[in-house]
């Protein structure tokens, strides 16, 4: 889950760029600025996971100030006006590279954001106590009902809808409930 | 594409076809020859720029003509918002909900699978049809007596009493979200669901219902966006107008 930022003076390639990383796995929110005091005042404001930088930009800071800027995580990938020679690190991309280059050194950033974030252990799968509340749930219980046959509080209740519903994508009642019959957690007769 | 009055109609639905639902919804009617947007908007009485406006927020997608969509008679965009319901009421959710049954047909599954999903289908044409109706038999007429009131020297007297105790933003509390069971629907076919054995069918069930989202979630934008920042305006004008 990053942060972009582009900070390039062209058109077509900040255009370009972001076409690219619209279509990239792990971004959440994009932003491209052309000007030097645009790309400082945006860098304040959003602070960037990753700034990618064109490097004949002369900005306003010396490159420590600019690292300083931006938080600890975060990075910048230059982005270079010349071809680059095949063994180029992967911080550094060119107008000249391919798509499939860009994506993969783009995609690798931003992957270790990705990773980063997911330590929850994230797993589609209901819990056994996810399944008992959809039971319910399905059976046409209120919160209230739920909560005080299980013997726990309306909270908890509320919270294991959430995560139900996040992890099945299905948000109203009766789509759950088509959910609990097309799984087996109730038949079509009991409701 | 650069979209321009003088641009051919037939260059510019070949070029997007899904703007052809713009074009049904203003009741274009077909045949246009080589006629330009500008002579076939002037041929029907739609506004030149009220149709560029929508048309191009459809194709581009890049920004959202909200202020500029405003500042049209709000008679247009009922008329194209009715034709939009009709075109769901008479089409779309008929057709859908066909392509459900026959599903159910070739449906051999022990847990007539499919039986559920037309349940389930069959229950949102009731939620969706009584928001349609809400709209049509309450909130539309109540803005186009509004428009045409505000036009005139004095109110109509029965009118004017309405407007007292009423406003759009009731509507907005009663406006529920039609979009989410759809969304529901899809993600269980998509999601949890064996298709059937025919497939194209199943595919196109899909396909249909990606497009009604798609469809609907417009139909909410320029009704939040525009209907009702206008209507709200017009409500000030009135008020302004004709105080009590």
């Amino acid at each position: 889950m990053a942060k972009v930022l582009i900070a390039e003076t062209s058109y077509l390639v900040r255009k370009g760029l972001v076409s690219l990383l619209e279509h990239t796995d792990g971004v959440t929110e994009l932003k491209a600025a052309g000007h030097p005091e645009t790309i400082m005042l945006t860098l304040k404001e959003y602070s960037p996971d990753i700034l990618l930088l064109n490097s004949a930009i002369t900005m306003p800071v010396t490159n420590e100030k600019l690292t300083s800027i931006l938080h600890e995580n975060a990075r910048i990938i230059y982005i270079l006006n010349t071809p680059l020679p095949a063994e180029s690190p992967s911080s550094q991309i060119s107008v000249f590279d391919t798509k499939n280059k860009l994506s993969e050194k783009l995609s690798f950033h931003i992957s270790q954001y990705a990773t980063q974030d997911n330590d929850k252990g994230e797993t589609e799968e209901l819990t056994p106590r996810e399944r008992l509340i959809l039971k319910h749930v399905a059976l046409g219980r209120t919160n209230k009902e739920i909560a005080s046959e299980l013997f726990i509080s309306t909270h908890t209740v509320i919270s294991h809808r959430k995560n139900i519903t996040r992890k099945l994508d299905i948000k109203t009642v009766s789509g759950l409930t088509v959910y609990a019959i097309l799984n087996g957690i109730i038949k079509m007769e009991d409701i | 594409m650069h979209i321009h009055p003088n641009m051919k109609m037939s260059d510019l639905v070949q070029s997007d076809f899904e703007l052809l639902a713009v074009l049904q919804r203003l009741k274009i009617p077909f045949g246009f020859k080589d006629k330009t947007i500008q002579t076939v908007c002037k041929e029907q009485g739609i506004d030149l720029h009220f149709f560029l406006n929508l048309v191009k927020w459809f194709h581009e997608r890049d920004f959202f003509p909200g202020e500029t969509l405003m500042n049209h008679p709000v008679k247009w965009l009922v008329k194209y918002l009715r034709s939009t319901h009709s075109c769901y009421v008479d089409y779309y959710i008929p057709r859908i909900e066909n392509e459900i049954v026959q599903m159910e047909s070739f449906d051999h599954s022990a847990g007539h699978n499919m039986q559920l999903m037309l349940k389930f289908f069959r229950e949102y044409i009731t939620e969706f049809s009584s928001h349609i109706q809400l709209e049509e038999e309450k909130i539309f007429p109540y803005i186009l007596r509004l428009e045409e009131n505000l036009a005139k020297e004095a109110p109509d007297q029965d009118f004017w009493e309405k407007i007292q105790g009423y406003t759009i933003k009731d509507f907005l509390d009663e406006h529920s979200d039609i979009e989410e069971k759809l969304v529901d629907l899809r993600n269980i076919l998509l999601k949890y669901l064996a298709p059937p054995s025919d497939n194209c069918i199943f595919t196109n069930v899909l396909v249909e219902i990606f497009r009604l989202g798609n469809d609907l979630n417009d139909h909410t934008i320029l009704e939040e966006n525009v209907l009702i920042p206008q209507v709200l305006k017009l409500e000030e004008e009135f008020k302004k107008k004709f105080p009590g």
